[in-house]
């Protein structure tokens, strides 16, 4: 059992496997708890079933996803993304698995001077008293293992797709809801549901949304960074 | 018809959206964006089982509409709402 801060929220975590505790170190902290989370041992063997992982990982994977059922009650929930960090900014990038997330991430630390990664894969996101939107690191960061213990006010939302010549273009509210349901972890119990459903509405009328149809040229990232960073 | 007690909706942005909860959740992971109107009439059949004919006359009662345009709205809405897993 150990105590990790996660978007600003103390988690409890109760582990059978030694795995998790040396994925979270970068966000272990004192104090007490706000919430404690644990996995049965069936559920582990259930995750197993998606694949031949060790039971310390799926251990992790079902701990975030109770993590991610009880976060909504704090304005917080879980985004499939990966989120930058440049000059105080944190932008995200969002697409179905295998469109080139990665791919344009490296662009970005690539082409864009003091471009890190806060979170590759699932970061956090926190909607503030003012609506606007704070992205945080977590210990689940993606096979590249890109993120930090670290956060940053978003400043846009971008959803990736493959294309020949790069090109980008905002998003209305109405497909950025489309787009972004797709992207978040909308299961559980009807109040969790409820909740980031609350803070999902919050989230598209408050954070520009944009759709970037880019190659793998370092154009991609410019064109991206410039139309992101560029907005009031 | 009446809709499984295991979805939701709610406003978000300008338009509802619909997506399940509980145990329907592990199976169904879409959403269904609805206007006014159709927020309207799912909260009508969340609320009881309600035929076609019932929606007709609470779309009519609520919005000023002919009886023949409602007719059409509530049987097409009932229609495409048939391709989900949501009636009981």
């Amino acid at each position: 059992m150990f105590v990790i801060s996660l978007a600003g929220i103390r988690v409890g975590i109760d582990n059978r496997y030694p795995y998790i505790e040396q994925q979270c170190r970068a966000f272990r902290c004192d104090g007490e708890a706000e919430f404690t989370v644990s996995v049965s041992g069936d559920e582990i063997l259930e995750e197993q079933k998606f694949g031949a992982f060790s039971e310390g990982y799926c251990e992790s994977i079902c701990i975030y996803r109770h993590i991610c059922e009880q976060m909504p009650a704090y304005g917080v929930f879980l985004m499939h993304a990966s989120v930058l960090e440049v000059k105080g900014y944190a932008y995200a990038f969002s697409a179905p698995s295998g469109t080139g997330k990665s791919t344009h991430t490296a662009l970005w630390l690539k082409n864009i001077d003091g471009a890190r990664v806060l979170n590759g894969d699932k970061p956090l996101l926190r909607v503030e008293e003012d609506g606007s939107v704070t992205a945080f690191g977590t210990p689940w960061n993606g096979k590249e293992n890109w993120g930090e213990n670290i956060s940053a006010p978003l400043r846009a939302v971008c959803f990736l797709e493959r294309a020949k010549e790069n090109r980008i273009r905002r998003a209305d509210e109405s497909e950025a809801i489309v787009r972004l349901a797709q992207q978040l972890y909308l299961r559980g119990n009807r109040a969790c549901v409820n909740l980031q459903l609350a803070l999902m509405d919050r989230f598209v009328r408050t954070v520009p949304f944009y759709v970037l149809g880019c190659n793998i040229t370092d154009g991609a990232a410019r064109l991206s960074y410039e139309t992101m960073s560029a907005q009031i | 018809m009446k809709i499984n007690q295991d979805f939701t909706i709610q406003k978000v942005g300008g338009s509802y959206v619909a997506v399940a909860v509980g145990e329907t959740s592990k199976s169904f992971h879409g959403m269904i964006r609805l206007n006014e109107t159709g927020a309207f009439l799912w909260k009508k059949m969340a609320e009881r089982d309600v035929t076609e004919e019932e929606l007709v006359d609470a779309l009519l009662e609520e919005y000023e509409i002919d009886r023949e345009t409602a007719t059409e709205d509530v049987h097409k809405m009932v229609e495409a709402l048939r391709a989900y897993p949501i009636f009981l």
